[in-house]
């Protein structure tokens, strides 16, 4: 069973992400802001990340950077929201693998962390 | 209570509660030179009757201080126990008196006194292309298809996300107030991009266009009329699902 960090603060994103993921098969654990992600990060591994950018106490840009640095081979998914063209510009510069559109599609999230997951 | 302009059946009849004459009299002008069907009631009760008789109107414009019931008052009894969603236009002089939130989503809207024809025909003819004289079963503020969707049909979870919608949406809702009352704007733009899942879950797009702007470009004057739209659509949309599924955990 692979294993997924969500970094999340919308409480109904939380709720799909986590149903159709562990559906799919996958062990998911949910941080609601960035401080109990880094939290999660120092404390275990993880076979593929999905963060939002714009989180509570540490941003989603720290979270990156820190995971790029202590574990870069986790492939990162960036959920984002159509409004956030320059911040995904500046996450994909700091070498995410992709990202997802908020709310995601049931298939395209499937698809993509299936994508991934073979990858690892 | 009387019929004014009875002739033009095609033109959006709008009911107003109004006991100053003088302001009758010029809102009577306004509605004469556009065209609007007018009624006028002197009380929230007569136009309560006046529902009660199979009459209705495209728009409700009622003064804030009516008697005995007062503006949101009788708009509540109109929406709630009469089931008629038509929008409300609460009439206030230069400082509205302070409402609580529910009390306040039970109006689309606020129109300021004396009326000033430019403003008051702008105001009504926003509220007309945004309620387009739909009878009210064919208002819906939401949509359960995206959720059913993800969910796969499951409907527990689909009931489970409606209550995560009712109450975080309403703790951020507070929060925007808080925010607006210190000026903190940048927390503002991160509770609007924050919720704006939630509305666009829904398929509400009135509060994901909301949200889209208060999160991008709207200017900080602007930013005390969007919340407060929000925060109407946020009513209408928890309104709207007390009544379709009254045993969720729902209230505003």
């Amino acid at each position: 069973m692979k294993k997924i960090l969500v970094i999340e603060d919308n409480p109904m994103v939380i709720k799909s992400l986590e149903f159709k993921l562990t559906k799919d098969g996958h062990e998911v654990l949910i941080a609601k802001d960035g401080r109990e992600a880094m939290k999660f990060l120092k404390e275990a591994s993880f076979d593929l990340i999905l963060t939002d950018l714009m989180l509570p106490f540490v941003t989603g840009k720290e979270v990156i950077s820190y995971i790029k640095k202590n574990s870069p081979k986790t492939p990162i998914i960036v959920l984002s929201t159509s409004t956030q063209e320059n911040i995904i510009m500046d996450a994909f510069n700091m070498g995410v693998d992709d990202f997802i559109t908020k709310p995601f599609s049931p298939n395209e999230l499937s698809l993509r962390v299936k994508r991934f997951l073979n990858k690892a | 209570m009387n019929n004014t302009n009875a002739s033009l059946q095609a033109a959006p009849t709008i009911l107003l509660v109004e006991s100053n004459i003088s302001e009758q009299e010029n809102f009577a002008h306004i509605a004469l030179q556009q065209g609007w069907q007018l009624v006028i009631c002197n009380s929230g009760i007569d136009a309560i009757h006046w529902f009660n008789k199979s009459n209705t109107a495209d728009i409700l414009v009622i003064e804030e201080n009516s008697a005995p019931l007062n503006g949101y008052q009788t708009a509540d009894y109109i929406k709630t126990e009469l089931g008629l969603m038509l929008p409300v236009l609460i009439t206030v002089g230069t400082v509205p008196t302070p409402q609580e939130l529910r009390i306040m989503a039970f109006a689309e809207g606020l129109i300021k006194k004396p009326f000033v024809e430019s403003a008051t025909i702008l105001q009504i003819n926003e509220i007309l292309e945004r309620f387009p004289q739909k009878s009210p079963a064919e208002i819906d503020c939401y949509s359960l298809k995206y959720l059913r969707d993800i969910f796969e049909g499951h409907e527990e979870s689909v009931f489970e996300s409606l209550e995560l919608f009712s109450t975080s949406v309403n703790t951020e809702l507070e929060q925007l107030d808080i925010k607006l009352q210190v000026r903190d704007y940048n927390r503002i733009r991160e509770i609007a991009h924050s919720i704006k899942p939630s509305f666009e879950m829904l398929e509400n797009e009135t509060g994901r266009s909301i949200c889209h702007l208060l999160n991008s470009e709207a200017e900080e004057t602007e930013m005390p009329g969007l919340i407060h739209d929000l925060q109407l659509e946020f009513a209408s949309i928890t309104r709207q699902l007390t009544r379709d599924f009254p045993a969720l955990k729902i209230g505003v």
